[in-house]
């Protein structure tokens, strides 16, 4: 584990990049997306989520291994995304 | 039909195409005889030896929502805005005791060839190290099949033909027989094509078989049944066709647009591009045979008529041999000189034209006839659309690299 460096985003800078793209993808309001929505509530099926996870991985320039499979929620995908960033940079 | 269970009747058409999308439209420019042929809107165009296409103006959107489009191939989106057009064309409400009765055929030559080819762009020139998680699913033939059932949530028979150049109008044939013989009632049935792409058209430069730009027009360079013809225009878009048992659409009070009277299929078996009489004839006499008609009740052939050399003779020495001397009295047209040549999806479309031609009693024009040649010698409705003072019965030819041939035999309902 390397330490954070300076052009690290926070996790709150990453929810807010992937309830962009989460809201883009469905086009529904970006408003209407939390931390703690649950993605299938939010209409996204297992296809729509490994659209996400791949676009994230594009953005923030990270690998997410295959077995990451316990995702929910949006901060689910926020902490992988963070815990990838701090263990790939 | 000979042995005819059911009757099957046309209820419903949709269409994308490079003359018009929806029935108006493409019937204003096909019998308008307005070209669809241009040299191709592409970022690659000048790395083409052939710059020219028949480019379909379909935006998807303008019809579906960016989740739903961006997980389908343009093949795709084409064949699903038309089944919904053919459906409300149709009037028919796709309700749960229709859903098991109702299936989809769709044919189609290389399905969802822009995906293959993006995924391939992205792994081989942009050195990605992964694809996208849907290019399997946006690739796969079947996929605009799929797209169509899950729209309806229709569960009766769905599948996918693949004969090159006929497949849609194998995919309709096919679809009729399945309500004939009762395993459905209602059948969305057609083909879709969207292989515009860099690779697509290389390999086909590399064929020999695209025409030449025409120095004067480029919208008139595909020639069919002229003596200075050079070869087809790659084209794109899709067409589909609500068929139903007669019985069904009587029930439901459905405007018929034409029965299916026939539908015969023969392979060529000769060399895997060279058409061959004999395989002509044979797909011919098969969807004479299957309507139970003497070859004297056609009045009009919706000829393949591709703008080859080769296509364009062989087609009229096989009409020749079906019809004999009566070959000189009824009319051929080919519409490709307008629309181009769509490939999996011409079948559907010309079968369409042929519908509406059948229905207006007016025979759409070959175009770009301007030399005859003879080896060309029968009518092919030279450059002006004619209407005639009835028109009855007609035929559409598809024929293709491989050798599977289709012909669609449409009469107008009679009840007597």
């Amino acid at each position: 584990m390397t330490t954070p460096s300076n052009t690290t985003p926070s996790l709150e800078e990453i929810s807010i990049v992937l309830a962009k793209m989460i809201a883009d993808k469905m086009e529904i309001d970006v408003a209407t997306i939390t931390p703690t929505s649950n993605l299938t509530e939010l209409g996204l099926d297992s296809l729509d989520t490994f659209d996400i996870i791949f676009n994230a991985e594009d953005h923030f320039k990270i690998k997410v291994p295959n077995d990451q499979v316990n995702i929910e929620t949006l901060q689910d995908v926020t902490a992988l995304v963070h815990k990838l960033i701090l263990s790939q940079q | 039909m000979v042995n005819a269970h059911k009757r099957v009747v046309v209820t419903g058409m949709g269409v994308v195409s490079p003359i018009g999308n929806g029935l108006a439209e493409l019937s204003k420019q096909v019998f308008a005889g307005l070209s669809g042929i241009k040299k191709i809107d592409a970022p690659f165009v000048e790395q083409l030896s052939c710059k020219l296409a028949a480019q379909a103006n379909f935006d998807p959107a303008a019809y579906f929502s960016k989740h739903t489009y961006s997980m389908l191939d343009r093949t795709s989106q084409m064949a699903l805005h038309t089944s919904i057009e053919a459906v409300k064309h149709a009037g028919l409400s796709v309700n749960e005791a229709l859903q098991p009765r109702m299936g989809v055929y769709l044919g189609t030559g290389m399905g969802g060839a822009s995906s293959v080819e993006e995924g391939y762009v992205r792994l081989f020139k942009d050195g990605a190290s992964r694809l996208k998680p849907f290019t399997v699913l946006m690739s796969m033939n079947n996929a605009a099949a799929s797209a169509i059932a899950l729209e309806f949530q229709i569960t009766g028979p769905n599948q996918t033909f693949s004969t090159a150049c006929s497949s849609s109008a194998v995919a309709i044939g096919e679809a009729a027989r399945l309500i004939r013989h009762g395993y459905a009632d209602v059948m969305l049935a057609g083909g879709a094509e969207a292989l515009l792409t860099f690779g697509t058209i290389k390999a086909w430069e590399a064929l020999r078989t695209l025409a030449d730009e025409d120095q004067v027009d480029v919208s008139r360079s595909c020639k069919p049944f002229s003596l200075n013809r050079s070869g087809l225009v790659l084209g794109e878009g899709a067409a589909m066709l609500v068929l139903e048992s007669l019985e069904h659409a009587q029930a439901r009070g459905a405007t018929i647009y034409a029965e299916l009277a026939g539908y015969g299929s023969a392979n060529d078996s000769g060399h895997i591009t060279q058409p061959s009489v004999k395989g002509q004839l044979a797909t011919m006499q098969a969807a004479l045979s299957d309507a139970n008609l003497p070859p004297q009740a056609i009045e009009y052939i919706n000829a393949h008529g591709t703008g080859t050399v080769m296509n364009d003779a062989t087609e009229t020495n096989a009409i020749k041999q079906v019809f004999g001397e009566y070959a000189y009295k009824l009319s051929v047209s080919s519409t490709k000189g307008a629309h181009g040549h769509l490939m999996g999806a011409a079948g559907a479309l010309e079968a369409v034209i042929t519908l509406l031609a059948l229905n207006s009693n007016t025979l759409p024009p070959t175009i770009n006839l301007a030399q005859p040649d003879p080896a060309c010698d029968l009518n092919y409705v030279p450059n002006t659309a004619k209407t005639l003072p009835s028109l009855d019965c007609v035929m559409s030819n598809s024929f293709a690299f491989g050798g599977t041939g289709a012909a669609l035999i449409f009469k107008k309902l009679s009840l007597k």
